[in-house]
């Protein structure tokens, strides 16, 4: 063999050995992390109102305040790690965290991989647009001249290549807010996202720049996620959010960050 | 350890990574050719004794050197079109790589023409051989032969760079392997692929400029 291909052989297999170790994996997610006093989450600075960090630099948002208050009821810390979006399910799986925590969209593709908790919230895709534009329907922008821009891996790049086929769609990786910027910035004609994101988005620009088009694409479950196995956690998750329906926790976090815009005067 | 690998879905995805190699191989290509024009330009004037095309060129070698690539990427991407400027992603990333690269090609270039000693360019003006006489015949070979080994690592980093291509949407190498990642959640297969082409190109190149040091420049190949 020569020398070279030798060499190369040498490089991929250390690499597939060192991909291949891993940990053996514990009996119990949820007893391992009330061992370890902390709960570590999987979360993405997706923007307002789910997961953003706020004016003062602190991580907030609804799943985080809600991540916060199931770590105190466990009575252990808390730890967010942030990952992109297309990231997030393979850093739960590969037990970098102990539980996912976005504005999921509980997608039937997803849950052949990971499980997830009960919905906690319903939202849906919108489509939306510069301030003023000509873009009414479903037709308008089902177009070839037209260009859209959605999150890689979203399910808003799932439902935008449904409903536009004929459209040229550009996929970005990294948070919501790029996406807007992508259309102020003349890339992308329109964009498609879960609409609790872009409400929650489009307080940081400008007011006047962005506007949500009435086309509503889709109704979507959003639920956090857990491994397969950790059958535990995850039904003490689902507990947990019918206690805080009951007492009334789960209502004030959701009227104050999701319904409506009070969080703007804190955060 | 291999039985982990889920060698199907890289068969279903080979014509995928197919694509992202090719569109890594002519965007690296292109921008190649131009941090290469830009670098020799960048030299030129750099040691011009014009002074204010040397300082022109100092501030822009040092205005890349200074900041991060993805910053500037994103300054041409999200930055020009407030100016007025847009421009089409796959143009932004060969603009964006090319004057990165430039910057710094330049300041090897410039290390090999100093590196070329005193005395023998004396020699050549002793001889009576014009400017670009001695630049042709005793400067560019030496300097050139002296520069090969860091032209190549600066460009097998420029490769590596255009994958920060894949977060302005251009499809190319890195892409294919977070397609791979975020549509069936396989990130060990989608990266180690995309890993293993780059170290392909990585390999074509090594050998394209060992054979060019041999055969055109008549120096020792380090």
């Amino acid at each position: 063999m020569k020398r070279w291909a030798t060499r190369l052989w040498i490089v991929s297999m250390a690499t597939v050995f060192l991909l291949g170790l891993s940990a053996p994996a514990p009996a119990d997610t949820l007893q391992e992390i009330l061992q370890r006093g902390e709960l570590r989450v999987a979360v993405q600075t997706q923007g307002p109102p789910f997961s953003f960090v706020d004016k003062n630099g602190v991580r907030t948002g609804s799943s985080v305040e809600f991540c916060k208050l199931m770590a105190q009821e466990m009575g252990v810390k808390v730890t967010f790690l942030d990952y992109d979006w297309d990231g997030l399910i393979p850093a739960l799986l590969s037990k970098k965290a102990d539980l996912l925590a976005a504005d999921m969209t509980a997608t039937l593709k997803r849950a052949l991989k990971v499980s997830f908790t009960d919905p906690f919230y319903y939202t849906g895709a919108v489509v939306f647009a510069k301030k003023g534009s000509t873009f009414k329907s479903i037709e308008d922008c089902n177009k070839e001249n037209v260009t859209i821009a959605v999150l890689l891996g979203s399910t808003g790049e799932v439902e935008a290549k449904r409903f536009f086929p004929k459209a040229k769609i550009k996929s970005y990786k990294g948070g919501g807010p790029l996406l807007i910027n992508a259309v102020l910035a003349g890339h992308a004609d329109i964009g498609v996202n879960d609409e609790t994101a872009v409400v929650g988005q489009m307080q940081e620009f400008p007011p006047n720049s962005i506007e949500i088009l009435p086309i509503r694409l889709s109704k979507q479950p959003l639920a956090f996620a857990v491994r397969p196995e950790d059958t535990h956690l995850l039904q003490w998750i689902n507990l947990f959010f019918q206690w805080i329906r009951e007492d009334g926790r789960y209502d004030e976090n959701i009227n104050y960050w999701v319904k409506s815009l009070d969080w703007k005067k804190d955060h | 350890m291999l039985e982990a690998f889920n060698f199907r879905v890289l068969l279903d995805y080979m014509p995928l990574f197919g694509k992202g190699l090719w569109a890594t191989v002519w965007l690296s290509a292109l921008s190649l050719f131009g941090a290469l024009l830009v670098g020799i330009l960048a030299c030129g004037a750099r040691l011009s004794r014009l002074g204010f095309l040397s300082a022109a060129a100092a501030a822009y070698i040092e205005a890349i050197r200074s900041t991060p690539l993805l910053a500037q990427l994103y300054f041409l991407y999200f930055g020009l079109p407030s100016l007025g400027v847009r421009l089409p992603e796959h143009h932004t990333g060969i603009l964006a790589l090319s004057l990165n690269s430039g910057a710094y090609m330049a300041e090897i270039l410039r290390a090999g023409v100093l590196s070329v000693s005193w005395g023998q360019i004396e020699a050549g003006i002793a001889f009576g051989l014009t400017y670009l006489q001695r630049m042709r015949y005793i400067v560019l070979p030496q300097a050139l032969g002296i520069t090969i080994p860091p032209l190549l690592g600066q460009a097998i980093v420029l490769v590596k760079d255009s994958a920060l291509l894949s977060l302005i949407s251009v499809f190319e190498l890195t892409r294919a392997g977070q397609i791979l990642t975020s549509e069936r959640f396989m990130p060990a297969e989608g990266f180690f692929t995309t890993a293993l082409l780059y170290l392909m190109i990585y390999y074509a190149l090594k050998t394209l400029s060992s054979w060019w040091q041999k055969k055109l420049i008549f120096v020792h190949p380090a």
